[in-house]
């Protein structure tokens, strides 16, 4: 784990906190609070890693609730988006809790929105039904396959990509690698 | 920078810190007050903050763990310039644009370019990354 191996000038430990609970059957909550960034992203990683395995052994859907989240930076995306593929591997989708711009804002700029159902507070998401889209991603149905396969073409090729309109399918290439951010 | 650039009556800031990730959080904090002090949108704060973030974590990466990383900020009305750079860990470091991370600042910034200075008399091999934000989509 990176946390020992990082510098901390400022003697107050990383600025980020997950939590994993379990609000009500069925459901697998990881709370996170405070900034995602490079130095933080393993403990997100961590916490995510711990929810979906505790999710998966029980049959269970993970919710991660975002509303505390200050900043959100590549390498966080890269762990949700890790963490969506995980759960759509499996058939689901994973639910995300955010409603401040600090973390709307890069999931609609770089079109990660559409790998996600994302609500706009905890108890939307806990009492939405199985697999029902959001209403963001009942509007986009194929994006986020589409997404995906332009992806996987244009990741090799270090494409240099226009900046893109707010359309509503994922800018080509902006989904990480399989085996990570790869920085 | 040239001269030209600092002299046409805009702002410079300049932050200086160790090449440590502890400490990227203060220079997106600047990106943030200079933005919002430029009357940017708060998509465009948030883009820019999140593009600082960016190119400092990559350049923190590729710096030697002795370097300073430097962030200049150039303030204009309607758009902010940012020049990040550090001493590489390596004189043939080369930055890689083919990673998520790359993309991910090209989406968010509207001009982003990798520098590569080598060694010279007295000097380290330097990269950096420039990057040009604008203020927002909403004309005024």
């Amino acid at each position: 784990m990176s946390d020992a191996a990082a510098p901390d000038p400022f003697g107050v430990g990383l600025p980020l906190d997950t939590e994993v609970s379990r609000p009500r059957p069925g459901t697998v909550l990881l709370e996170v609070d405070g900034e995602i960034d490079t130095a933080t992203a393993p403990r997100l990683q961590a916490g995510l890693d711990e929810a979906m395995d505790a999710a998966h052994a029980e049959g269970s859907h993970v919710v991660v609730d975002l509303t505390g989240v200050t900043f959100l930076a590549s390498s966080g995306l890269a762990v949700l988006i890790g963490g969506a593929r995980r759960v759509t591997a499996l058939g689901g989708r994973l639910r995300l809790v955010a409603a401040s711009r600090s973390v709307t804002r890069p999931l609609q700029v770089t079109g990660a929105d559409a790998l996600f159902d994302t609500f706009d507070d905890v108890a939307s998401a806990l009492s939405a039904e199985a697999s029902r889209p959001s209403d963001a991603e009942a509007s986009r149905p194929s994006d986020a396959e589409a997404g995906r396969s332009r992806a996987a073409d244009a990741r090799g090729a270090g494409a240099s990509g226009s900046r893109p309109s707010h359309a509503a399918a994922p800018p080509p290439g902006v989904a990480p690698p399989i085996g990570g951010v790869g920085r | 920078m040239s001269d030209a650039e600092s002299l046409d009556g805009m702002s410079t800031v300049e932050v200086r810190t160790s090449a440590t990730a502890a400490l990227i959080p203060t220079i997106r904090a600047v990106a943030s007050d200079l933005a919002a002090r430029a009357d940017f949108d708060l998509d465009a704060i948030s883009d820019l903050r999140m593009a600082v973030d960016e190119a400092c974590a990559t350049l923190v990466d590729a710096a030697d763990p002795t370097s300073v990383l430097q962030c200049r900020f150039l303030v204009r009305p309607e758009r902010i310039r940012v020049h990040a750079e550090v001493e590489s860990a390596k004189p043939d470091t080369v930055l890689s644009t083919d990673t998520f991370g790359w993309r991910v600042l090209q989406t968010l910034a509207d001009d982003v370019e990798v520098l590569h200075q080598a060694a010279a008399e007295g000097r380290r091999a330097t990269v950096g990354i420039r990057l040009d934000k604008s203020a927002g989509d909403v004309p005024r």
